[in-house]
């Protein structure tokens, strides 16, 4: 392979590089001794100089050849007016740079620092740090002990911005990351690799980027959470200044939505009596966390886009854009894309957040986080409460046990870990949770699990239900009515069922015909055991 | 292939030099490893790669390896090319240095007149300068058959260089085995002092000193402006003529050395050779090694061997099927005989 060939790029200093007569030599002259180096040939030097010192130039080039004949010397002019003016020096050593080939296949390039005004100093480093100049920085220094010899070059160090490249460093680094991912998870010692490796990355795009993420997943698997610390730790690095506004976009409709997220002037509307900033101004310099941004209205998802394009949008009632620059940070449990199909959701305000898109993983899909996320809702439930509860060694293996067989669906992910902790660690008795508690909470979630839940619209009733008969039911009825399906469903007969649902009062009546009760009440919704039965199969099928 | 370990010894320069010179010479390819091994800044330095590029050019030699920081080399060498060449040395490596390595193989054999214009130091620390050369080392070679003139164009002193010189080759085939065992009486004793783009009273001091502690009388005592030098420089020399050869000692004047002190390490230097019997010099006794192998003879008796000498015959006994044998003669004096 054939070496590569080392060029410098270097300002002549008019004052360090000058000199009069047979005395230069005895100045140190820093682009003179960058050549005198015994260890480092340089084959060639791009000399930028100024057309006013041109006859310094000369004379360098002279005193080049003499001490060192292997180098090549070009020039070339740069024109500052004032050199202490940093967009002046900088277009114009950006202006060098764009019409330089560089051949970094078989050029080495160095840029040389010392020479100059702090400003084309501060240019240099930039243009190298940003990777328009292909090079490493090199700082010529004269010797510590002048007297002793006139002639020594003194010494050169050379930087490479690339800090990947120092080992040391690099360690830093990697124990930066580390700590970074660790405060993402809370600190919690996760032992999922899938999550672990998806953590890792977030922490490189959040610390990269600005631009918006879209953390997808099921409730409960932890997206507000993670949004929490993805700006705490922004925060912390000094990349952020501003504050952390969630919002669920679930929570919010029609106009109170558009006031809500982007503001309103006085009398926009009836009953806006003041201005109102909203949380996308409140969210400038910060993020704003969107929950179920799917739920977001088109109107506003128009709005939205714009103020994530060009940062500015309008309040409602105002013609005045108002300003702010935050992070956008959203989440959802649907798929978008869906949303879009249904023309519910904009293709363009959904290209725009998928740039990133983190899919967490529900709590069933990352049981072995099961132990280390249960360790850390003890602490935070002893930090709020101010004991500590430890599990009984049996309590835990039968606890865990249970959190890792697939009994446990965990359909409300960390949430459900969350409430099951506490419920465990208010009932310990001697800050100690034993297998009784245990055993209870276990029943406790198998049946919170089985049981509709009253926020979810798809429950067995719509399979049995017309959605007209369901609407005219009151919610009392409805759950009542959901219940009894369930039952039925788990029952081998009419009879058992019966039994089941009456088993208190049937002591006291003097017939006993649970059945009979049983098909009346299901025929008061046009409902027959028969029916409630197919249903409940077919849900299994599933 | 020869193989040669750069760190035994001294200087891996002189080791790098010599055989550079003896691979160009017996057409024998070499490699040379672990150079200057063990150094802050270990591995081949820019004087040595324009003495491989030298090398290179003149032998036609295929090499690899020749890189700045590069702790192995390996030469092939081709067919010796006479001619006229050019060759640019930056200021800390000397032109005189250049020279060493390539003058064996270009003043043995039935080539062409060859024409060296050497640009770059002429007048360095740690290089014998132009003087020794053309006064010293040329008259001594030339009498063992050899064929060479040098003329100085431009004085070049360190750290500005710029200098130049010529030498013209005229090949023989063959050196003639010399024997410098009797020095006789020293003829004459003389200091020469220069002076470039400085006062001349540096020159003054160091020739006032020197005729005192020599006692010289005024007209051995010559200073001299150079006008031509790039740079500025001073350099103080006491030679020494006996019989066969003039000897030549060197200072160099620095900044914050006063002339007296460096007038005093000449001195010294003198003094070594002139309180003894020997006819070679410390330095000369390394420049003749080389020649002395070529002419598979001759004997010359000199002050102790110094670290350099030594490497220098080791590694020229690697490539030259000749033994060198140093006798002890006093404790300021041995005699070198090659066989």
């Amino acid at each position: 392979m054939p070496q590569k060939k080392t060029v410098v790029i270097g300002l002549l200093g008019i004052q360090k590089d000058a000199g009069k007569g047979a005395a230069r030599w005895e100045k140190w002259r820093p682009t003179i001794a960058l050549v005198s180096h015994e260890d480092l040939l340089v084959h060639r030097f791009e000399l930028l100089i100024q057309p006013s010192h041109r006859e310094l130039a000369k004379q360098i080039v002279s005193d080049i050849r003499d001490v060192s004949p292997e180098t090549e010397v070009h020039l070339h002019s740069v024109q500052f007016e004032d050199a202490w003016d940093f967009v002046e020096v900088y277009g114009q050593l950006h202006d060098f740079v764009r019409g330089y080939r560089f051949k970094p296949e078989s050029e080495d390039y160095l840029i040389h620092l010392s020479t100059g005004t702090h400003t084309v100093q501060i240019c240099l480093f930039l243009l190298t740090e940003s990777r328009h100049l292909p090079a490493r920085l090199i700082q010529t220094s004269p010797p510590k002990y002048r007297k002793h010899r006139l002639s020594d070059p003194g010494t050169y160090n050379i930087i490479d911005l690339d800090l990947s490249k120092y080992d040391f460093l690099a360690a830093r680094f990697q124990q930066e990351q580390k700590e970074a991912t660790s405060f993402l998870k809370s600190g919690i010692e996760t032992r999922s690799k899938e999550f672990n490796r998806l953590i890792a990355r977030i922490e490189q795009v959040a610390i990269a980027s600005r631009d918006p993420l879209l953390l997808m997943g099921p409730t409960g698997a932890g997206k507000s959470r993670l949004a929490k610390r993805i700006y705490a730790l922004k925060k912390a690095r000094h990349q952020m200044s501003g504050a952390f506004v969630e919002v669920n976009c679930a929570t919010i409709r029609g106009d109170a939505a558009m006031s809500s997220l982007f503001g309103h002037v006085k009398g926009a509307f009836t009953g806006a009596i003041n201005n109102r900033d909203g949380h996308l101004r409140a969210a400038n310099n910060g993020v704003l966390f969107l929950d179920e941004i799917g739920e977001l209205g088109l109107d506003e998802q128009a709005m939205l886009l714009r103020a994530l394009e060009d940062k500015v949008f309008l309040p409602l009632g105002s013609d005045k854009e108002v300003k702010s620059d935050f992070q956008l940070i959203a989440g959802t449990n649907r798929d978008l894309s869906d949303r879009v199909r249904e023309g519910k959701f904009r293709e363009d305000l959904l290209a725009r957040i998928n740039l990133w898109t983190f899919c967490l993983p529900g709590l069933r899909e990352r049981k072995e986080d099961i132990e280390p996320n249960l360790q850390f809702e003890l602490d935070q439930f002893a930090e709020r409460n101010g004991r500590r509860v430890t599990f009984s060694r049996e309590a835990l293996t039968r606890f865990l046990k249970f959190a890792t067989s697939p009994d446990a669906s965990w359909n409300g992910n960390f949430r459900d870990l969350n409430g099951a902790i506490i419920r465990m660690a208010t009932l310990a008795e001697g800050g100690r949770i034993s297998v009784e508690v245990v055993q209870e909470e276990i029943e406790r979630l198998q049946e919170s699990w089985q049981q509709p839940r009253t926020n979810n619209q798809l429950s067995c009733l719509e399979q049995h239900l017309h959605q007209d008969a369901l609407d005219d039911l009151d919610l009392f009825d409805r759950m009542q009515l959901e219940s009894v399906i369930k039952v039925c469903q788990s029952s081998r007969s009419l009879s058992e069922a019966g039994r089941k649902l009456f088993h208190s009062s049937r002591d006291r009546k003097q017939t006993v015909n649970d059945a009979d009760r049983l098909r009346k009440y299901l025929l008061r919704f046009g409902l027959s055991w028969e029916r409630v039965r197919e249903g409940g199969k077919e849900r299994q099928r599933d | 292939m020869i193989t040669i370990d750069g760190s035994f010894g001294e200087g891996g320069g002189q080791i790098l030099r010599t055989s550079l010179a003896l691979s160009l010479i017996t057409g024998q390819p070499f490699r040379i490893e672990k150079i200057r091994a063990g150094r802050k800044n270990p591995g081949l330095l820019r004087q040595h790669l324009t003495a491989v590029k030298a090398a290179t050019e003149i032998g036609q030699a295929e090499v690899k390896g020749d890189a700045i920081g590069s702790q192995q080399l390996t030469f092939v060498p081709g067919k010796i090319k006479s001619g006229d060449y050019q060759f640019a040395v930056g200021t800390a490596g000397s032109a005189t240095l250049v020279l060493q390595t390539v003058l064996p193989a270009l003043m043995l054999g039935d080539g062409e007149t060859t024409t060296l214009t050497l640009e770059g130091g002429t007048h360095n620390p740690f290089a014998p300068p132009f003087d020794f050369l053309q006064q010293t080392f040329l008259p001594i070679i030339n009498r063992m058959g050899a064929g060479l003139t040098a003329t100085i164009e431009r004085h070049g002193f360190y750290p500005a260089g710029g200098g130049k010189f010529v030498v013209s080759i005229n090949p023989s085939a063959q050196l003639q085995p010399l024997e410098l065992l009797e020095r006789g009486e020293i003829k004459t004793v003389k200091a020469r002092a220069l002076v470039a783009h400085l006062p001349f009273d540096i020159a003054e001091r160091e020739l006032s000193l020197i005729g005192r502690k020599l006692d010289l009388p005024g007209e051995a005592l010559h200073g001299e402006t150079i006008n031509t030098s790039p740079g500025p420089g001073n350099a103080v020399f006491i030679l020494a003529e006996s019989q066969h050869v003039v000897e030549i000692f060197t200072a160099f004047g620095e900044r914050g050395v006063s002339a007296e002190a460096v007038a005093n390490t000449v001195i010294k230097e003198a003094r070594a050779y002139l309180n003894t019997e020997v006819v070679v010099g410390e330095h000369l006794a390394d420049q003749l090694m080389i020649p002395f192998a070529l002419a598979r003879g001759g004997a010359f008796t000199t002050l102790p061997l110094s670290k350099h000498s030594t490497t220098n015959i080791e590694v020229i006994q690697k490539f030259l099927d000749v033994r060198f044998e140093v006798t002890s003669l006093s404790n300021r004096a041995v005699r070198v005989s090659v066989k």
